[in-house]
């Protein structure tokens, strides 16, 4: 690429990700956050202790992720057989059933996004803390923003949920061992994506930059 | 909440392009033609534009594939529920239908909501706000920008139909007296709700935003220079 593609950066001013409008950085105090006033977007916050409490979550998110994975979430016990449901088992099940593409995306959304976002966001955060980055530190970064909507484990929480109550008169349904941490695990994850403050890393990194 | 310092004029007027991912503001190099060039965020290194590249061809792309597959989704049977042989297939709406039957009415409504009411909004909302860009509508962008959020953020929940085949695939196989089996409405239905995603992602709500700018520039540059004036005067 020739020399045009490096750009200076502004770091007094910002856009609105949804109008575009140019508004100028606000002081926030702690627990305020910025709206855009024209489109009312929601813009950043501030917040107090954000990156160790995200790292706490996301650390917490981890533990509790693979004891989930150990043990099975759900039992069906009929006819005198017993039938698990693990978060893995689901997507195994969909592809011996001839459904893989269907298995790709549950492996994707309920075990390989939530693993990526739970490790990524402690390296990040483990950075973010020593103030010290390298050159994979934004793309990752970039990844885990992109891939924060694929990981869908709340919602994996709400079809266990009818599942249950679909079986229920059917069959006698057995809460599972990892049941317990699977839920903790929902609860810590919306925390992290409640305490993370993306505009707090992303300030982290151009600072970086500008320097 | 606080109020930001409104100059009413945006990023791109200004000279600026804000990064797409870490929305860094950089600024737009001069005589930079941006078809030949690729810029690139300094901060993220991801390739920056002032509007995301061919938006309303992609979105359309993905909002007709998810539009086309709505079709088997709902017609083809989302999986077969067997019983001593007896094999009964069923559709998203008949299983629905089964549930009110069988007088579960909170599941029926949660699974109503989840795989018929939201795939169906978010479809007409973004064919909706796809054909007010193409007629250059002024009406309420505000609101406009709203329904966009609603697609973005209610989409994947439409998911919980296909986890719960999923999961009633994996847990009731027992032989030949009672299994369930997926069926090609689950893959086409799960293809839509992951199309329509995309095609919200894909959907830039700054066009909605672009119209109302073309407006005041053609009118006249000395109101817009005014306000700014009158706006920085403000405490």
């Amino acid at each position: 690429m020739d020399q045009s593609n490096h750009t200076s950066v502004n770091i007094t001013q910002i856009a609105c990700h949804d109008c575009d409008l140019f508004l100028q950085v606000p002081q926030l105090r702690v627990g305020q956050s910025a709206t855009c006033p024209r489109c009312n977007a929601f813009l950043f916050k501030n917040q107090k202790n954000s990156v160790d409490r995200s790292l706490a979550f996301a650390i917490t998110g981890l533990i509790l992720y693979v004891i989930s994975n150990m043990f099975p979430l759900l039992s069906l016990r009929a006819l005198g057989t017993t039938q698990d449901e693990t978060l893995i088992s689901t997507s195994v099940s969909l592809f011996k059933a001839d459904m893989p593409l269907l298995s790709i995306v549950v492996l994707f959304t309920t075990v390989i996004f939530p693993a990526t976002t739970l490790l990524g966001t402690i390296f990040i955060l483990m950075q973010v803390k020593m103030d010290k980055f390298n050159d994979y530190t934004a793309p990752l970064f970039r990844f885990l923003r992109s891939t924060d909507t694929w990981g869908m484990l709340e919602i994996f929480m709400l079809a266990l949920l009818v599942a249950m109550v679909k079986l229920g008169d059917v069959a006698e349904v057995v809460f599972g061992t990892s049941l317990y941490a699977f839920c903790l695990l929902i609860l810590s994850l919306t925390l992290l994506s409640y305490s993370l403050n993306p505009h707090d890393v992303w300030s982290k990194l151009r600072n970086e930059i500008t320097q | 909440m606080s109020a930001i310092k409104n100059t009413e004029i945006t990023a791109r007027d200004a000279g600026f392009i804000s990064c797409h991912f870490c929305s860094t503001l950089c600024k737009l190099p001069k005589h930079a033609d941006l078809k030949k060039v690729e810029l690139v965020c300094p901060c993220c290194k991801s390739n920056i534009h002032l509007r995301k590249p061919n938006s309303i061809n992609r979105t359309w792309a993905l909002l007709i594939a998810a539009l086309i597959l709505y079709i088997p989704a709902n017609t083809l049977p989302i999986m077969t529920f067997t019983l001593w042989g007896d094999g009964q297939p069923d559709t998203i709406i008949s299983g629905v239908i089964h549930l009110m039957d069988g007088g579960m009415w909170p599941l029926a409504l949660l699974i109503f909501v989840a795989s018929i009411f939201i795939p169906v909004l978010k479809l007409i909302i973004l064919t909706m706000l796809m054909i007010s860009i193409h007629l250059k509508a002024r009406w309420k962008p505000k609101d406009r920008t709203v329904l966009y959020r609603i697609t973005e953020f209610v989409g994947r929940w439409s998911m919980v139909d296909v986890f719960v085949i999923g999961i009633l695939v994996t847990l009731v196989q027992f032989g030949n007296s009672a299994n369930v089996t997926p069926g090609l409405g689950a893959l086409s239905f799960a293809a839509v709700v992951i199309l329509t995603m995309f095609a919200a992602r894909a959907f830039d709500p700054r066009l909605i935003w672009d119209v109302l700018e073309s407006e005041t520039k053609s009118g006249s540059k000395k109101t817009v220079s005014n306000k700014d004036n009158k706006q920085m005067v403000k405490p």
